[in-house]
């Protein structure tokens, strides 16, 4: 039968068009041209209706089978050149990879207020708020209150910077314990961080530096509450190896008074020539002690009652030490070469 | 206090090396602030005998002697000329290692060999005298070892002595202190002597100032041999203490000064008139003092004077005119204890700090004085073969006596956190020279004299503390219920400092005060004087600044300076303005500066505490960009400085902000903006007035910055949940014509008030001023989003534009392009 022949024809003929075509295109068009609607199958399978009963049933059998066959080979062909032809696309699409990524914008933070963060965040673990007062403050608030009456030598050993009269750049943030406490009564657990002023200027000087001082006054707190407070917060700034010792010291405002020691994070003493601790193996921190019975009294509380602990540390000292920074003036100089470094 | 430990090892006994006497006397006492060393280290220093001596045959400037060792002859090359044959040296022989840590070696110099070396004072650590090698005296045995005369190397300790223990500036106190700790006993040496010679009461004492001068004595001492030397070992002693050895009487003076704690003044006798006055000083009253000064006193210093003429600014230092010299043959000693402040405020108005005035300004104890006069007698009659007067002259009205402290253990263990047993603790304080009695938790002590920061049991607690070791206190941290954190403006600034170190600023802490030129470059007016400094480091640091700008400026230019012209830096900080007093309340104010007091009835306290300080400060932020504050890439383009790139982070601090122009001197006048905040200006946006940026030094281009009220910010507003719809937003866009002059900002904000039920959104997509339109025109291209219920018809959302449109009509003659 002719018809069953030309279609075998057009089977064979498309196949190897299948098998010809060198991309998803050019399959596309085999596909039209074979199975489209004007194609010579689609035309045949149209008039069908038109053939002989008899003929009917062989012919569209044939005419089905064809259109399917073709519908693999095609639907196979296909897989194959379109997986050939993304891979080529990536291929293409290859970037060197050791270019710079667009620039987002990378600011710092000023290493001092880091540490001060950092040491802040540590003290509200423990249940501290900060406190915060002003800058330029009272003679009576930056000295007598803390025991440090008019005419007494330590006054002249802080250089202070004078304001008006009566007013003082603080020297300290101490004043800033005093106020706290005249403003509230026991438990008090504070850490005061803050900008003081000291006339002094040399490498290891500058008329500005910062401080954090922490006050804890309660029912029963002991040196042994201070130092176990002190050496926790040396753990958690130094890491969990660095242990603590207090030495005796003077300070107006607390007795008994200590100097805080934190052992070299660097080379924990065995290093004669560390360049951090100079071969010492310790690293002074900071001053504390008791508040002195007199400071509790001048802000209305019984001494008999309640008793206290303060503690004052040189965060940009701390931030020299964290970071090697090796001259405190960098600090305030808003150099971005030093800043962008943090 | 520089405390030399072969003098300390006169008072009391320690078995330690350097490093454990160190720890012992840092862990409980003073600080130790450096260790100095002195003459030789380690090896062996002998006393030789010169045999030969003449110059080196190949060099001008050196000799070579031959040195007998004690039966062994060696061959030394030296450098100083002085010694001779039969002259007694000193010789250091090679492997030796000296102060400085160098190791000596037998050397060859100029071809001849040199065995050792002959040793200078300065070489042993006795002076500063490096003329010549030390010629030894006839005592010094040939062939024994130097140090069994003196000690040929030093180790000094440098104290830092806490202001509230001058009993710690003298020998005997660091010994006292050592024995205490140690928990051994101390020595102090015996006076005793024999009296003879004219009386001290041939000289007359009057104290005028008695409330500067607890206590004043003199003993006399007289046919003393004139112009001799202090032994050898004082001197030593006093130079590694720090001193400068003069002559056997001056020597003396320091000496038992270095070993008391105790100034004295030693006065040649012949040339004091009639008798010692001590009065404050008369107005005008002027001094030639021994450094070559001479100084104008005033009349609350206290003088030591005889009937004519000043002597000594008490204390502090002595006249050329009564100082003994070496043809002193009589002497008058005074040793005085003085009012600490008047002593400090002296040498502060002088400036004139001595060994003396360091000790005196502590106020000194009275009853330490007998020991002092007699020991500077004794020593005097010892090695100057003075006679003593068998009379003193003493003025000492009101006798000081010991008092008592009470110490109660039970207080003892809740301050210090360990236990406190009684006999440990009864101990420790008798150590240190007080008079116990116990009964059962109580203690009294009677405090001796010369511990006068030893008032109260809190005093007592830190010595027993500190004796039993800081290291026994236990670590413990404390019970507290308490919630701790940070305040919502606390925890505000800390999310303002990270979201602009994010956006790309570096954070900078700059110094509040500066020079006024920093108001005259920002052409502040004046008027607002600003709070001074009364002592500034400077002129260049006097004023308190009222704005962040200038410090971040300085800052800016020297960073363009240093070639980093590209940044930008921003930091939160105080300003200070300075706040008239309330009208006739300086006196108050002052009382409650000076007091804490409020006195002023009817004030409400807290009110009146602030309008008293005087100055107000506030908290901002600030911020400055120079050049390309964003650098560009290889993809991406770099990003300037400019109004839009401050304005950005303004919008990020304050959101909701409203912009509008405003001029200030400082800034370029049509490019700066006030910045609201609802009503309230919460600070300015801007490019800097290229005028400022040139005298700010700043020549990289534009200069933007800004500067809030931190009270305005908020970086990180509280969410609130707005529903949405998953109906999609339908975007169109709007280019209109309108008058270049028409701010793009009033066109939203009309736009924001049509009402529309629809517009989801509203922006500025583009701007183009140019060709394209007619002159004093602009180009201004918006991008509206409309969102509905349901899908919105093509026909609603022309609607609504054209709605729009009419309304960007009538306002502002916009008309629509494009079409
Ligand atoms: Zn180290």
């Amino acid at each position: 039968m002719a018809v069953i022949e030309r279609i075998n024809e057009l089977e064979s003929e498309a196949l190897a068009a299948v098998s010809g075509a060198g991309s998803t295109g050019d399959l596309e068009s085999v596909r039209v041209r074979y199975l489209g609607r004007s194609a010579e199958l689609t035309e045949i399978k149209k008039g069908i209706g038109t053939l002989p009963v008899d003929e009917r049933k062989q012919v569209g059998g044939a005419a089905n089978r064809v259109s399917r066959s073709l519908e693999a080979a095609i639907g196979s062909r296909s897989q194959d050149l379109a997986g050939g032809e993304r891979e080529k696309r990536l291929r293409e699409e290859a970037v060197d990879v050791t270019l710079p990524g667009v620039p987002y914008p990378k600011g710092s933070l000023h290493p001092t207020l880091r540490i001060i963060d950092d040491v802040v965040d540590f003290f509200v673990g423990l249940g501290y708020r900060i406190a915060e007062g002003p800058e330029v403050e009272t003679d009576y608030y930056n000295f007598t209150a803390l025991n440090i009456p008019p005419e007494h030598p330590a006054r002249t050993m802080q250089d202070t910077f004078f304001l008006d009269d009566g007013l003082v750049l603080r020297t300290h943030t101490s004043p800033v314990q005093i106020r706290t406490m005249l403003s509230q009564e026991p438990p008090v657990y504070v850490v005061c961080p803050g900008r003081t002023y000291r006339r002094d200027s040399d490498p290891t000087h500058t008329p500005m530096f910062n401080q954090i001082e922490g006050l804890a006054v309660d029912h029963g707190l002991s040196l042994a509450h201070l130092k176990g407070t002190l050496a926790a917060m040396a753990r958690h700034t130094f890491g969990e190896g660095a242990v603590t010792r207090l030495r005796p010291s003077y300070f107006q405002f607390t007795e008994p008074s200590v100097e805080m020691d934190v052992s070299c994070f660097v080379c924990g003493g065995a290093d004669q020539n560390c360049k951090v601790c100079k071969g010492a193996g310790w690293l002074e921190m900071g001053g504390a002690g008791m508040v002195d019975p007199a400071v509790l009294s001048e802000v209305g509380y019984d001494p008999e009652e309640f008793t206290g602990f303060a503690f004052g540390f040189g965060p940009d000292r701390m931030a020299m030490v964290k970071y090697g920074v090796p001259d405190l003036r960098l600090f305030f100089e808003g150099d971005l070469r030093f800043l962008r470094q943090f | 206090m520089r405390v030399p430990l072969s003098w300390l090892r006169e008072y009391v006994d320690f078995d330690l090396s350097v490093d454990e006497l160190v720890k012992a006397i840092s862990l409980h006492s003073q600080e130790v602030d450096g260790i100095h060393r002195l003459g030789v280290l380690d090896g062996e220093v002998v006393v030789g005998e010169v045999v030969e001596f003449g110059p080196h045959p190949n060099a001008d400037r050196l000799s070579v002697a031959k040195v007998d060792l004690g039966g062994q002859e060696v061959q030394i090359v030296a450098g100083a000329p002085n010694p001779y044959p039969g002259a007694r040296v000193p010789v250091v022989l090679p492997g030796s290692v000296m102060a400085d840590g160098t190791k000596l070696r037998k050397a060859k110099l100029r071809g001849l060999e040199s065995n050792g070396m002959m040793m200078s004072e300065r070489e042993l650590g006795i002076s500063n005298d490096h003329s010549g090698i030390l010629l030894l005296d006839e005592s010094y045995e040939v062939g024994r070892q130097v140090a069994e005369y003196f000690p040929v190397g030093e180790t000094v300790l440098e104290l830092d002595v806490n202001p509230n223990r001058p009993d710690l500036w003298g020998m005997i106190g660091v010994a006292r202190e050592l024995a205490a700790i140690l928990g051994t006993d101390f020595r102090i040496p015996d006076i005793s002597f024999e009296t003879g010679g004219p009386p001290t009461a041939d000289y007359g004492l009057r104290v005028e100032a008695e409330d500067l001068c607890p206590r004043y004595d003199l003993r006399r001492v007289s046919n003393i041999s004139p112009g001799g030397r202090a032994p050898l070992e004082m001197r030593r002693r006093i130079f590694a203490a720090g001193m400068r050895p003069i002559n056997a009487i001056v020597d003396i003076s320091n000496f038992t000064m270095l070993e008391t704690g105790q100034p004295n003044h030693v006065f040649d006798a012949s040339r004091v008139r009639e008798g010692i006055v001590v009065r404050r000083a008369k107005p005008a009253e002027k001094m030639k003092l021994l450094d070559g000064t001479t100084r104008d006193l005033d009349t609350d210093m206290l003088v030591i004077a005889d009937e004519e003429r000043g002597l000594v600014i008490a204390g502090v230092m002595g006249a050329e005119d009564a100082e003994v010299g070496n043809e002193t043959t009589d002497v008058l000693i005074e040793v005085a204890t003085f009012a600490g402040q008047s002593i400090f405020g002296t040498s502060a108005r002088l400036a004139l700090r001595t060994d003396a005035s360091g000790r005196n300004e502590r106020g000194l104890d009275p009853n330490m004085v007998p020991f002092a006069r007699d020991r500077v007698a004794s020593l005097l009659a010892e090695h100057a073969g003075g006679t003593i007067a068998s009379d003193t002259l003493s003025h000492y009205p009101e006798p000081v006596d010991s008092w008592e402290a009470p110490l109660r253990l039970g207080r003892a263990e809740l301050l210090l956190g360990i236990p406190v047993e009684r006999d440990e603790a009864v101990g420790k304080l008798e150590a240190l020279g007080c008079g116990v009695q116990a009964e059962d938790g109580r203690i009294s002590a009677s405090i001796p004299t010369f511990r006068r920061d030893l008032r109260r049991e809190a005093d007592l607690i830190e010595e027993v503390g500190r004796l039993f070791g800081l290291g026994r206190v236990p670590e413990e941290l404390p019970k507290t219920s308490l919630s701790g954190g940070l305040t919502p403006a606390q925890q505000k600034v800390r999310t303002l400092r990270r979201l602009l170190a994010d956006l790309g600023l570096a954070e900078a802490i700059t110094y509040p005060f500066g020079p006024d030129r920093w108001r005259r470059d920002l052409s502040l007016e004046s008027g607002h004087e600003p709070p001074t400094l009364a002592n500034p480091l400077s002129a260049q640091a006097r004023e308190m600044r009222s704005m962040l700008l200038p410090g971040l400026l300085d800052a800016a230019a020297r960073n363009e300076a240093f070639g980093v012209e590209s940044g930008a830096i921003f930091e939160v900080g105080r300003v200070f303005e300075a706040r008239p007093l309330p009208e006739g309340k300086r006196d108050a104010a002052l009382h409650f500066r000076l007091t804490g007091e409020l006195n002023q009835p009817g004030t409400d306290a807290e009110d009146g505490a602030s309008s008293f300080m005087g100055v107000e400060e506030n908290q901002r932020v600030g911020g400055v960009l120079t050049g390309a504050i964003q650098p560009g890439g290889w993809n991406a383009p770099v990003r300037r400085a400019g109004f839009f790139e401050a304005k950005g982070i303004v919008e990020r601090l304050v959101p909701g902000a409203s912009f509008s122009p405003e001029v200030r001197p400082f800034l370029h006048p049509g490019r700066s903006a006030v910045v609201r905040a609802g009503d309230a200006a919460a600070g300015w946006v801007g490019e800097l007035h290229p005028e400022t940026a040139e005298k700010f030094d700043l020549s990289g281009g534009p200069v933007a910055a800004f500067e809030l009220d931190l009270a305005f910010c908020d970086p990180d507003p509280a969410p609130r949940f707005q529903p949405f719809t998953n109906v999609p937003a339908v975007s169109r866009d709007l280019a209109v014509v309108v008058d270049s002059g028409v701010p793009a900002g009033d066109m939203l904000a009309a736009v924001g008030k049509t009402g529309s039920t629809m517009l989801a959104g509203a922006r500025v997509f583009d701007v183009y001023e140019g060709a394209q339109v007619p002159e004093g025109k602009k180009s201004v291209a918006l991008r509206f989003a409309f969102r509905g219920e349901e899908t919105l018809t093509d026909e609603a959302v022309n609607g609504e534009l054209d709605r729009i449109s009419l309304c960007l009509r009538e306002s502002f003659g916009a008309e629509v392009r494009g079409d």
